[in-house]
């Protein structure tokens, strides 16, 4: 039985006057995945996961998600108000209220509890990171989108985020979408992959992925040979089969 | 009953203390969203509203009024949804709304109009009917911020993390456009169109020095306005100033006293 669906895309194009962005993206999310996004600078992803949290809407083709959808975001840019004073715990609760457990617990999870009274103005870029992906833990989300959370975090908080954003799909019961660089570290978590370059290259599961001719040649043999290696520690079943949707050659 | 309103002194107490408790929160609304600039030009275009309102024989703030919303709803069609508003598409407005009003008034009969009542501000001419309007304009402005509080704060602190998470930013930014335009109309009598902005951005400057939470800076963005206008009333009664500067000056002037203070604390704590 597959996993609840909560938002699927159908054929979505986007376009900046006469430059295109996006060309014919369809892909699902559902519960309990963790989907990610790859592709080289320029290849749309900041804009395909846009498009998917709301905030453009003049696109062509269709999103639908599920009804009373919430979504965690974490922007891949978080430009800092150094106008406005603003403890953490009162960042948790920018858009719904949670109760002072919850936030203790969030951010005990990102390992930045100490953080809570600070002002967020004075918190350094990866400590703002921390911050920002505990808050997409909170207000029972069901999607969770992270731009590129790892931006700014240093090597070992970089692969305790990622081992977290895997324990938050199994506590959560949330879908995850992912935007990352960071190939070899992202892949033994996900279950699906969309390799972006204005179109979608390939997608599927990580292994088939990194098999595939599109992604070798966008990323090179390497990349695919550190996929091959995170590979055996998968440890969970793929509730998608691997198979390419989306398929587009040009 | 209302005898007591027949001092004017008593009057302008009144409409700047009214005006003290909106501008506290909008004015800290404005500075986080860095739309500070946008009261600027929305006073100095006020002058054409006025030019217009006295043109057509109609009360000036119902001209001042639809020039402002006139601007904002334009600024709300041409902003895109994570652009700041361009500042030389404001200064373009800004300068052209107070030269076209200024040549427009100029144009008008020389009793009619006062021209440094309405750059300068008139406080102690307020008269009980600007008392009415202040008031019923600052309550319907108080109810609006209680009821969308968390998603202004929300999009003065993301607008992206606003949107993603379900707050309508766009109804939300236009709503905003649409109280400051209603603010500077109002506040236009007291203040003066020039110098509206000023005291948005003064006192809510000095009580960023030490708040902690966006509701406190509210707070104390409320009291420096009181000190601010507790000075420039004296001064302005005593010593003939015209009450906008006055105030202003008193603003500023409690801005460096408390950065002053500020700096002496630090120091002994080091």
């Amino acid at each position: 039985m597959q996993a609840e669906l909560l938002l699927r895309a159908s054929n979505l194009s986007y376009s900046a006057g006469k430059r295109v962005i996006l060309d014919d993206i369809s892909f699902e999310l559902r519960r309990g995945q963790i989907t990610t996004i790859i592709g080289p600078n320029g290849a749309g992803k900041s804009t395909l996961t846009n498009i998917v949290n709301g905030l453009i809407s003049n696109f062509d083709g269709e999103i639908e998600r599920a009804p009373g959808l919430r979504i965690g975001y974490l922007p891949q840019k978080v430009y800092v108000n150094t106008l406005m004073p603003l403890s953490v715990s009162r960042l948790l609760c920018l858009t719904h209220d949670s109760s002072d457990q919850e936030i203790e617990h969030a951010l005990a999870q990102t390992g930045v509890s100490y953080l809570r009274q600070r002002q967020v103005r004075s918190l350094s870029e990866g400590e703002l990171k921390r911050v920002l992906l505990a808050r997409t833990t909170l207000g029972q989300p069901d999607l969770i989108v992270l731009d590129e959370p790892t931006a700014g975090v240093d090597i070992s908080g970089e692969i305790r985020m990622y081992e977290l954003i895997g324990e938050l799909r199994t506590q959560l019961q949330c879908a995850v979408l992912l935007v990352s660089h960071d190939l070899h570290l992202v892949m033994s978590k996900t279950d699906q992959v969309l390799c972006l370059n204005q179109h979608l290259c390939c997608s599927g599961i990580p292994e088939s992925v990194s098999r595939h001719p599109e992604y070798l040649a966008l990323f090179g043999q390497q990349a695919a040979d550190s996929i091959a290696i995170y590979a055996h520690h998968h440890d969970h079943e793929h509730d998608v089969s691997g198979d390419h949707a989306g398929h587009r050659h040009d | 009953m209302t005898e007591w309103l027949d001092d004017f002194l008593v009057r302008s107490v009144i409409a700047g203390l009214i005006m003290v408790t909106i501008a506290a929160p909008m004015g800290c609304l404005m500075v986080w969203q860095r739309l500070a600039f946008l009261s600027d030009t929305l006073g100095h275009a006020a002058v054409m509203g006025v030019g217009l309102g006295l043109l057509l024989e109609v009360n000036p703030l119902f001209g001042v009024l639809a020039v402002a919303l006139l601007i904002v709803f334009s600024l709300n069609r041409v902003t895109r949804f994570n652009t700041a508003l361009s500042e030389t598409t404001l200064a373009i407005i800004s300068h052209t709304g107070l030269a076209g009003g200024i040549i427009l008034v100029s144009l008008l009969p020389a009793q009619s109009v006062n021209l440094e009542a309405i750059l300068f501000g008139d406080l102690l001419a307020t008269t009980t009917a600007d008392l009415t309007r202040l008031l019923v304009t600052t309550v319907l402005l108080l109810l609006v911020l209680r009821h969308y509080w968390r998603s202004f704060v929300a999009i003065s602190v993301s607008r992206e993390i606003a949107q993603a998470e379900g707050i309508e930013v766009r109804k939300i930014q236009l709503l905003m456009y649409i109280m400051i335009a209603l603010l500077v109309a109002v506040m236009m009598k007291v203040m003066g169109v020039l110098l509206i902005a000023a005291m948005l951005v003064i006192p809510t400057t000095s009580a960023r020095l030490f708040s902690h939470s966006p509701e406190q800076m509210v707070l104390i963005s409320g009291f420096y306005g009181l000190g601010a206008l507790a000075g420039g009333i004296t001064t302005s009664f005593q010593l003939d100033w015209q009450t906008g500067p006055a105030i202003v000056v008193s603003a500023t002037i409690l801005l460096l006293l408390t950065l002053g203070i500020t700096r002496i604390f630090k120091s002994h704590l080091h």
